[in-house]
């Protein structure tokens, strides 16, 4: 299939999607549904954003939490006190992000495996500690107060939750499209050539600094989506948006859902939203049961739920292939290979 | 308000629908509907290292709500009480008091979180209407800023800005007294501990002109270690030091300052120490600590206060009340008496009702306690500061605050910063 | 910013003395914590988040044992020791498991242990914080050293975790022992075709760095509130210093350890509001110019 067709062809399933999206409400009243999914829009793009690192580029991020705070923040900022309309924020936003990673990312990407996770956390704490500190601007360890302005633009009015849950699902089926299509692109297979066997990489012409760059530049502006809807949810910003533990729930997201699989983290994310309302609403001991969860996880399973299913699904296509191959097989003593892992 | 014609047919219109259904099919549950119970949802923090907020929280909204249980409800309709966990975190906060308005059913939403989640939950109120009480928080913002106001939101706990008025008339005597000239300030960097901080200071130097502040230290909230700043005090030797400091921070301050003999030093002003929580936990306290009262059986010294107070210990396995303890029963108390007057759970009758109302309680001066009408904060509540000693009742002698004082200045700083 | 205030402290004989003992102190308990964290991941590759859970329960058990015995020195053991065999519980039937595992699977697991141990602590201890009560022994004044002032208990404590630096270096550096777990750090197939039994010796690191972590708990008690959660922060310091003293390296956790410290104490006069970002940014510059640490080892 060409590259182009394919394209279309996963416009129209975009398309589709969303229009489902925008008539659930209909289907499910409630307001906590509608809510549920703008929360999962927000840490679905923020966990699919990581997985373009950790999962694509082998690049095992634990400060991603950098640019959902920033956006975040920014946002909510910008519309507080410029005259802009949301658009234009947004693209602001964008832009800063981008700025951000680009220094970020240009100290960081080379660094090996340990010393690029704890860098990039040492500038997501570092953001945090400037969030708390910043009390005039950012309102400190409160938060940003006094909501966010939503002027009307384009006939959307964001003041009206239904139209931040569209906003919000438009968003995420737009930026899931763009980051399948960039990691279906030859650059995306360049960067798992890279995470596959760096050394080899330039041997092939590939630069791997600006491929890795680049590639930490767009997970951190997709991030930056994130936190975005996230502040049009709670009316503001919070410094926990920018503290390491949403990099670890990111983190876990990723393993809940798989690496391997690109919807994995949206799985992840929404198993983990699921997973933390349900906890909370049945009982006061959280921590039990989230941490029993994530032990049997990480200890039993050991991949995410996709990762697993899809290697399942491969084991069994493998084996079929086989077995296939073994009876149209005349030779004698002819062994079967084994089911690749 | 948010735009009703949306899609979701609003909880309301389905329970109308529901009641009607019923009605014209005859089934048993509509009379049954006279005793479904009125449900109200706490939000509060029961883990991580502020789990006592969520402990002594619910327990002081019990008191009163099993009271009132026990005495028939309202026409037999029991109070539920839903309590959930924010963890602290702010956003999962509002997004839980979004939960009970909007898809539990809850009447009544008890904000008895954190103040930073106290803003939070109070958008939640402005977009849901629903009424909202905050138990714990003490920022004075909350209800003296006007763009902030709700008009079903209160706020059942103690205000910063009293609190400093009250502490600096104290201190100022004192200092007055004692000829207390240099002071420093060591309270944590966050908003509550500047807004103490600032405001103490401004009420003691107008109390006592000669009062100046050569220095002031910043820790952060829930660090470890105060050596740094403890020997910064020491190194600027001030007469005396203020500290807004509570909790778990305030015991390590106190026990890490007691092996420096700060305390023989210089005399220390701490508003936080008299809180049982602190009191029973540490086990040399220091004598002559002053601090405000938070919560003390024997202030205000009357039959009422030590009553409740053993009730509370003989209810939960003799566990001390807290400063949030009251501040929830008072909170709960004042939605029960409006249910009452109303005999209603609609959100805008119980906040009429509440509005101006006075309620009968153990911890008000002269045993009332009234919710202001305008920014729907309570006042005349008990207060005061007084100095420890080493054991029961550890602060003996406490000298009551003149509310009229409080009041009077609480008025000129709301219109030194344009609140009025 | 002050750096007058910190020009005036540096000339000052008082000012100088008192801030380095305090350097010295919170430099010489982080140690205790961080050289476990070093020696763990040093040796087994393990990123080991949950060991501030390990401060914290030492701070607990050595609070009962307190209660208890009234003898600190009992109490401190017990933190100590406690900790010991719950590190080897936790190496044995977590952490084993996910030896091969990507870093990010470790942390999860880790992240998991945390959650539950934070729980677990409020559901046996209660959810109010705890105060441990200083020691009738220390509660003398303070000596007066050419002006500083240092607290009887921080001499104690100086003294006893140098001590214990000491014998650590010393089991490191002069023992079979240590000469073993070193050689597993570099090649831990070789170590094991030598017939060293190296599931032992991963228990042990495991048991050692517990045994650290639950003593530091102990020791630090008197001047610390108990509550959930109070691992957070040191574990983050922890990490702090060893990526800046090297991952694997004691020696290099001490320096990292007194370097924080000594930052932390006059950072606070000449920096008071930005003490935190400090040690981030001072994490930030090793990174980027010697990224294997002070003492690592390069190509780690």
């Amino acid at each position: 299939m060409t590259f182009r067709s394919s394209l279309a062809r996963d416009c129209l399933i975009a398309l589709i999607a969303f229009l489902v999206l925008a008539a659930l409400p209909y289907i499910f009243p409630s307001r906590g549904f509608t809510d549920f999914l703008v929360r999962l829009a927000a840490f679905g793009i923020f966990a699919t954003s990581l997985n373009l690192l950790v999962g694509y580029s082998g690049m095992e991020s634990f400060g991603h939490g950098l640019y959902f705070g920033l956006g975040c923040y920014s946002f909510a900022l910008i519309m507080q006190n410029f005259p802009v309309s949301i658009p234009v924020a947004f693209l602001l936003t964008i832009a800063l992000s981008i700025v951000v990673a680009l220094v970020v990312g240009a100290i960081c990407v080379n660094l090996s495996e340990i010393y690029f996770a704890f860098l990039t956390l040492a500038f997501q704490m570092l953001l945090h500690s400037l969030i708390i500190a910043w009390t005039p601007i950012t309102g400190g360890d409160q938060g940003l107060t006094g909501g966010v302005p939503r002027p009307p633009f384009l006939g959307i009015r964001l003041d009206d939750y239904y139209h931040v849950y569209l906003f919000s699902s438009g968003l995420l089926v737009v930026c899931l499209l763009a980051m399948y299509h960039i990691v279906q692109s030859p650059f995306g297979y360049t960067l798992r050539m890279i995470r596959d066997n760096a050394a080899r990489a330039p041997f092939l012409g590939v630069n791997v600094f600006r491929v890795r760059l680049m590639a930490y530049v767009i997970a951190g502006a997709f991030g930056s989506v994130g936190g975005i809807i996230m502040s049009l949810f709670v009316s503001g910003a919070f410094p926990d948006f920018a503290y390491w533990t949403i990099s670890g729930e990111a983190i876990f997201m990723l393993m809940l859902g798989g690496i391997t699989v690109f919807l994995g983290p949206l799985f992840g994310a929404t198993l983990f939203l699921v997973l933390n309302d349900v906890v909370t609403k049945l009982t006061t001991h959280y921590g039990i049961f989230l941490g029993g969860v994530i032990l049997l996880f990480a200890l039993g399973l050991r991949k995410g739920i996709l990762d697993f299913v899809s290697d399942r699904l491969s084991d069994r296509r493998q084996s079929e292939l086989t077995a296939a191959s073994r009876t149209s097989s005349d030779a004698p003593g002819a062994k079967p290979a084994p089911a690749g892992e | 308000m948010t735009n009703r014609n949306r899609p979701g047919v609003g909880r309301r219109s389905v329970l109308k629908g529901a009641a009607a259904a019923t009605a014209v099919a005859g089934f048993p549950f509509v009379s049954r509907a006279e005793n479904k119970p009125i449900k109200m949802g706490m939000v509060t923090i029961q883990s991580g290292r502020f789990a006592m907020i969520g402990s002594s929280s619910s327990k002081g909204a019990l008191m009163e709500i099993d009271k009132f249980n026990a005495a028939g409800g309202l026409n037999g309709r029991k109070i539920e009480l839903i309590i959930r966990d924010s963890k602290g975190k702010p956003e999962e906060a509002a997004r839980l008091a979004r939960e009970f308005a909007n898809s539990d059913g809850c009447e009544v939403i008890f904000d008895a979180d954190s103040s930073a989640a106290a803003f939070a939950i109070q958008e939640v109120a402005k977009e849901t209407g629903a009424l909202t009480i905050h138990m714990n928080s003490e920022t004075s913002s909350l209800t003296a800023d006007p763009k902030l106001h709700v008009p079903t939101a209160f706020r059942s706990a103690r205000q910063g800005i009293h609190d400093s008025i009250a502490g600096g008339s104290y201190a100022g005597e004192i200092a007055k007294q004692k000829k207390l000239n240099k002071w420093m300030g060591c309270s944590p960097d966050y908003a509550y501990g500047r807004d103490s901080n600032n405001l103490f200071f401004k009420y003691l130097k107008r109390n006592h002109k000669d009062a100046e502040v050569i220095g002031e230290t910043w820790p952060k909230l829930a660090q470890p270690d105060y050596t740094e700043q403890l020997t910064k005090i020491l190194q600027t030797k001030p007469q005396a030091l203020y500290s807004c400091f509570w909790g778990g921070d305030l015991t390590a301050f106190i026990d890490q300052s007691s092996i420096y003999n700060l305390f023989a030093q210089m005399d220390v002003f701490a508003i936080n120490v008299a809180d049982y929580a602190i009191l029973t936990a540490i086990k040399n306290l220091p004598k002559g600590i002053h601090s405000g009262s938070r919560y003390l059986a024997t202030f205000p010294k009357t039959k009422e206060n030590a009553d409740w107070s053993a009730a509370y210990r003989a209810k939960f396995n003799n566990e001390f009340p807290l400063n949030w303890s009251w501040e929830n029963s008072v909170g709960a108390q004042f939605v029960i008496e409006a249910l009452r007057k109303t005999n209603s759970t609609d959100p805008k009758k119980l906040a009429e009702a509440l509005k101006g109302a006075s309620i009968d309680t153990p911890f008000g001066v002269g045993g009332k306690i009234t919710m202001r009408g305008d920014d729907h904060t309570i006042v005349n509540y008990a207060t005061g500061w007084g100095q420890t000693i080493q054991k029961d009742p550890y602060v003996p002698d406490v000298k009551a605050v003149d509310w009229k004082v409080i009041l009077e200045l609480e008025d000129e700083w709301k219109k030194e910063m344009k609140y009025t | 910013m002050d750096l007058s205030a910190l020009g005036n402290c540096l000339i000052s004989t008082s000012c100088l003395i008192t801030q380095t003992t305090s350097g010295l102190i919170i430099g010489l308990l982080l140690f205790m914590v961080a050289a476990g964290v070093s020696l763990i991941f040093g040796v087994l590759k393990v990123v080991n988040f949950a060991h501030g859970t390990f401060y914290m329960l030492g701070a607990y058990f050595a609070y009962t044992a307190y209660q208890i015995t009234d003898n600190y020195a009992v109490a401190v053991l017990a933190g100590g020791l406690g900790v010991a065999i719950f590190g080897l519980i936790f190496e044995r039937l977590l952490i084993s498991r996910v030896y091969g595992s990507p870093v990010l699977m470790q942390i999860l697991v880790c992240y998991g242990v945390i959650l539950i141990l934070d729980d677990v602590v409020k559901l046996i201890w209660g959810p109010d914080f705890l105060s441990f009560g200083m020691p009738e022994a220390f509660r003398s004044l303070p000596i007066v050293f050419a002006g500083g002032v240092i607290p009887v208990f921080y001499l104690f404590l100086i003294l006893v975790t140098l001590v214990i630096a000491a014998l650590l270096g010393l089991l490191i550096t002069r023992t079979r022992y240590g000469k073993i777990i070193r050689a597993a750090a570099v090649n831990p197939t070789m170590v094991s075709a030598l017939g060293i039994n190296t599931g032992v010796i991963y228990a042990s690191v495991f048991v050692l760095g517990g045994l650290l972590a639950g003593l530091a708990g102990g020791l630090a008690a008197p001047v610390r509130s108990l509550t959930a959660g109070m691992g957070l922060a040191i574990v983050i310091e922890s990490f702090i210093v060893t990526v800046i003293g090297g991952m694997g390296s004691v020696a290099g956790a001490l320096v990292g350890s007194l370097l924080i410290g000594l930052v932390r104490s006059f950072g606070s006069i000449g920096f008071p509001l930005f003490t935190e970002g400090l040690m981030f940014l001072m994490m930030a510059v090793v990174l980027i110019l010697k990224p294997s640490g002070l003492f690592g080892r390069e190509g780690r």
